[in-house]
């Protein structure tokens, strides 16, 4: 019979040409045997309209923009108000300085990978922090 | 802390329109199938019916834009959409990469549009397990629509035909001669036909595709008509969406659309017996370790014997059901 499956969205908040870290991120994760959806190039209303449709354990946000902080927050926002913030685990990746980590955790991100991140950190981490 | 939803709950927002309950609902029935009937009983007075209409096709032809591009005319007129997209699940890893919803991003955030990606988690036939019961939710909702979308199919995973009232066979320049159009399967079932990437030609498939209805007998009186478009322009969704509204009209002049109805509950019901029938069995006759005992069996000791093995097998699980 079916299991449950953990289920990600992979989503690229804002203008931001850079896909490839985030389409490497999702195969991996596909690789481990979770279901990726893939959001593409999303505002923050369709980020979390799609989490919800979705009813993804975690949002994967591949930011190369150097507006982390700002889209991050708006995500976190959003989740909030619709009411399932609780049920998300939120990870950041893509080009974002060492320096700016503890501050995104303080704001309710799991994790951050930067360059040089490795793939098999994130699906351990995916797997292990998923609160089923 | 996770937010434990529980199904009474979920129900009564369900009822006032709530998107996250009718996510968590779709999860719900998507892990376990075997408490369906403990959301669906429930719904038993709603009367609600839906059309549902099937998109089908080979991958890469086009079937999520063209859903998204159908989807925004129909919302234009008022109506609600519920969409359903399947895409493979690996025999691998057993994860998948749902690329479905990425294709429609300018309709996702239409209060009338619910999209749910589906794995289709080793379910033959171009869907997944969940896809009846998930179209049987919306219909519940309310939605006036509902359109799924099936995985890339090759030739043989046609499933669609028995779940949706109008199926659309997408198909695109360079598809294939006369010898493809005379085979059975995905070619058969479409209702409509559609050659998505018009602006790369596709006049040569349309002829192949007439050439081949018109060798047909179409006992129910629909001859199936031929639409061009070019999905990312926008292009010839107008003259498919027509062609949609004539088949939905001549099923409901027919009273063909009950006989649809009754393929879809067949269709169901059939797999929840199989499905039971097939947890009984692997419970009870023979299991996956089993199985891998004659396998290894069979390489060391010769092919041939499998048959013998498994016959035999055949003959004790006979014996037993007799006793019973």
């Amino acid at each position: 019979m079916s299991e449950r499956k953990i289920r990600v969205l992979m989503s690229k908040p804002g203008i931001d040409g850079h896909w490839r870290g985030g389409i490497v991120v999702s195969r991996a994760i596909r690789d481990a045997g979770m279901e990726l959806i893939f959001g593409g190039f999303q505002n923050v209303e369709q980020i979390v309209e799609s989490a919800i449709q979705e009813d993804v354990d975690v949002i994967g946000l591949s930011i190369h923009s150097g507006a982390h902080f700002a889209y991050t927050q708006q995500v976190i926002d959003l989740l909030k108000e619709r009411g399932v913030l609780d049920n998300i685990m939120i990870l950041v990746g893509g080009v974002v300085p060492a320096k700016d980590f503890p501050k995104l955790k303080e704001m309710g991100v799991a994790n951050i990978y930067g360059p040089g991140s490795m793939t098999s950190d994130i699906v351990e981490f995916i797997k292990t922090h998923v609160k089923k | 802390m996770k937010v434990a939803y529980d199904i009474n709950t979920l129900i009564s927002k369900f009822k006032e329109k709530d998107k996250i309950a009718l996510s968590k609902l779709i999860t719900i029935i998507e892990n376990e199938p075997e408490r369906a009937h403990e959301i669906f009983k429930h719904f038993e007075n709603i009367k609600h019916d839906s059309y549902i209409i099937g998109i089908t096709g080979s991958p890469g032809v086009g079937k999520s834009t063209l859903t998204g591009q159908i989807t925004k005319k129909v919302l234009e007129e008022g109506k609600s959409v519920g969409i359903i997209c399947v895409d493979p699940t690996s025999p691998f890893s057993g994860g998948a990469f749902l690329g479905d919803r990425v294709r429609m991003t300018d309709i996702s955030l239409h209060p009338n549009v619910f999209l749910r990606s589906l794995a289709s988690r080793g379910y033959k036939g171009g869907i997944s397990r969940a896809v009846f019961d998930i179209s049987l939710l919306y219909e519940a909702y309310g939605m006036d629509i509902i359109i799924i979308e099936t995985v890339g199919v090759g030739q043989a995973e046609f499933d669609i035909y028995n779940l949706a009232y109008t199926v659309v066979v997408v198909l695109v320049p360079g598809y294939g001669d006369a010898i493809q159009m005379q085979k059975a399967g995905i070619i058969e079932i479409g209702d409509i036909y559609n050659i998505n990437k018009k602006d790369l030609g596709g006049e040569d498939i349309a002829v192949q595709i007439e050439m081949m209805l018109d060798d047909t007998v179409f006992h129910s009186g629909w001859r199936p008509p031929v639409s061009m478009t070019d999905a990312i322009a926008g292009e010839g969704i107008d003259d498919l969406i027509q062609n949609i509204r004539d088949h939905k009209e001549h099923l409901e002049l027919s009273d063909a659309i009950n006989e649809k109805k009754k393929s879809r509950f067949t269709y169901k019901i059939k797999e929840l017996i199989y499905s039971k029938i097939q947890k009984l069995i692997s419970e009870s006759f023979i299991n996956e370790n089993e199985i891998k005992e004659i396998v290894d069996h069979a390489v060391d000791d010769g092919k041939f014997k499998i048959y013998r093995t498994i016959y035999k097998k055949f003959e004790d699980v006979n014996f037993e059901i007799k006793k019973k």
